[in-house]
């Protein structure tokens, strides 16, 4: 690894050292940690006997109940990540292409917003809004539109609502940066040679920010299937993420062992996620350093 | 379904070149179009939040749509509520000792990265930066089975411990950004003339990169005070941190205190942020 580098550490390098303790001490340990605890029988602390075991894991693999929940999180967390994104490009190619500095600033207000208020008070705001007696609901009927409230909240729907509304501002600022280093000059080019703006950003632009849309899409899926508020409100306790098992194996089973097994499980997908998500901003920044 | 079809229109257009030239040219909306689009997603984003504010006014203890009047009974009751008071001020207490650990650690691990030529630096960087993408769920479950291994309870310091690991990747990212723009012959300049390397880091580098490392700062303050996953594994029992509290009465209760308890935490947040902006401008810091 040393041999890489040309020139020796100096004194300065030593104060990675308090954070290199805290990583060890409260992440490579504790990750270490469950993963031991998803491979033995019990708790070694309170057991004088424990012996290591797969069954933690056979069980994920052989009962569909569980395959289903890793499915049902999969599924939301990809509806998620397609809305999100489908919303999120519009606003970003708007942040990005303003030309006033004040009205960009009013922008990314309005994007940082939703992010600084906390997850639990943004799903309430989606409670009231999507429950039976919320505000779209009691909206459309008094308007005559509908006789019975629509079933927003207890359902997949709803939880995707949500999800999409925590998470899309990370997908937009992602897309910003990507789209702002797109030179302008190249659609200004596309259109003066009679492309149409819509035909120059679907031939220019949108290409140009594929590594953008990868990257946005990937972080946004790695929160969403990680997400427990959301869920267990807005799912009402009704739908099964993978999150809300693992929760539900330590609070109401005690069951450490397994609980390490589904939360391996989930860090697994979500590792996978980051080298991916490092990957699809290598290739942005590479695509920098080659213009 | 306007908005599909012109998109299916516009699909066809990218590949047959000629008549869809004429077909693009002839839909004289896109422009408004693309406004209208943006403002409705806007409107997405932010009416949650008002609405909010409305429930928090509306004096009737279930939700009900439109309000029926004006009350501050929610708010009486919030900041009455001895369990609501207990779990601001135990969040407060929690994110202050955080800003402080993860602003320490994470200015100095920056500064080692920038300047300590260590090996290995991309990967060192993509580890410190990874508890933003990995699941904190996990983080606050691998830590509770650690407490519970080696029998330490739930002390204070233990969920400190884990809110610092989530908001350290925060003020690493900002004050890496300063340092990156930084020009080092400022400090090489300060050597020359005779100052010994601690002078020049106190009186040259630290008040250069001090704006990365106060928006580091302040995002560490606020994503510890919004925390959720990892505290709902490490809290104990009556000394639980505010989102916990929300969560566990959201769970049985959905009158206006919520409402109330959620208006201050948004005011807070909004005063830190506004702070932050004019302290040091947001524009440079908030790149993902």
């Amino acid at each position: 690894m040393s041999s890489a580098s040309t020139t020796r550490p100096n004194g300065v390098a030593l104060f990675i050292l308090p954070s290199a303790l805290l990583f060890a001490l409260f992440f490579f340990l504790p990750i270490g940690l469950m993963a031991l605890m998803s491979a033995l029988t019990g708790n070694p602390v309170v057991m004088p006997k424990v012996a290591f075991t797969t069954r933690h894991y056979a069980r994920i693999v052989n009962d569909p109940y569980y395959l289903e929940v890793i499915w049902t999180t999969i599924r939301i967390g990809l509806v998620t990540t397609l809305v999100a994104l489908a919303i999120g490009y519009p606003l970003a190619h708007w942040m990005a292409r303003i030309k006033s500095r004040t009205g960009h600033a009013l922008l990314l207000m309005a994007v940082l917003a939703p992010m600084l208020t906390g997850i639990v008070v943004r799903t309430f705001a989606w409670m009231t809004l999507l429950s039976d007696k919320g505000v779209i609901n009691q909206t459309l009927m008094s308007l005559g539109l509908i006789a019975q409230p629509l079933k927003l909240m207890y359902t997949e729907t709803g939880i995707v609502i949500g999800l999409v509304h925590i998470y899309v501002p990370f997908m937009v600022l992602t897309l910003t940066g990507v789209i702002g280093r797109i030179d302008e000059r190249l659609e200004q080019a596309a259109e003066n040679l009679g492309a149409s703006p819509l035909r120059a950003f679907l031939e220019v632009t949108l290409p140009l920010s594929l590594p953008g849309i990868l990257a946005g899409s990937l972080l946004v899926f790695a929160l969403a299937i990680s997400a427990y508020v959301t869920p267990i409100l807005l799912g009402g306790f009704q739908i099964m993420t993978l999150p809300i098992l693992i929760y539900q194996q330590i609070s109401a089973n005690f069951n450490v062992g397994f609980a390490a097994a589904l939360g391996i499980v989930l860090l697994v997908i979500s590792l996978m996620l980051v080298i991916a998500y490092n990957r699809a901003l290598g290739l942005v920044s590479g695509q920098r350093e080659l213009q | 379904m306007q908005t599909a079809a012109s998109n299916s229109a516009a699909l066809a257009a990218s590949r047959q070149a000629a008549s869809a030239r004429a077909a693009a040219a002839a839909w004289p909306y896109g422009r408004t179009l693309y406004l209208v689009l943006n403002i409705a997603i806007l409107v997405f984003l932010l009416a949650p939040i008002a609405i909010v504010a409305v429930f928090a006014l509306n004096p009737t203890p279930f939700i009900q749509f439109p309000p029926v009047g004006v009350s501050l009974r929610w708010f009486e009751k919030f900041f009455a509520s001895r369990d609501f008071m207990h779990a601001l001020g135990f969040s407060l207490e929690v994110a202050v000792l955080t800003t402080v650990s993860a602003t320490m650690l994470g200015a100095c691990a920056a500064l080692a990265l920038a300047r300590g030529n260590l090996p290995g630096t991309r990967l060192i960087v993509a580890t410190m930066l990874s508890p933003l993408m990995l699941p904190a769920i996990l983080t606050g479950l691998a830590l509770f089975q650690t407490y519970v291994l080696l029998d330490v309870g739930r002390p204070t310091w233990g969920l400190v411990g884990g809110h610092t690991l989530v908001t350290l990747p925060y003020v690493v990212r900002t004050t890496l950004a300063v340092l990156h723009n930084f020009d080092t012959r400022l400090e090489e300049a300060a050597r020359n003339l005779g100052a010994s390397p601690l002078r020049t880091f106190f009186e040259v580098t630290l008040p250069l990169i001090k704006p990365g490392v106060i928006a580091g700062a302040i995002f560490a303050f606020i994503v510890s005070f919004d925390q959720f996953p990892v505290s709902l594994f490490l809290v104990s029992p009556g000394n639980e941190t505010l989102p916990v509290t929300l969560f566990n009465y959201l769970k049985f209760d959905l009158d206006g205190t919520i409402g109330a308890a959620s208006v201050v935490s948004i005011v807070l947040a909004f005063v830190v942020v506004i702070g932050l902006d004019r302290t040091v401008g947001l524009r440079s810091y908030v790149k993902l």
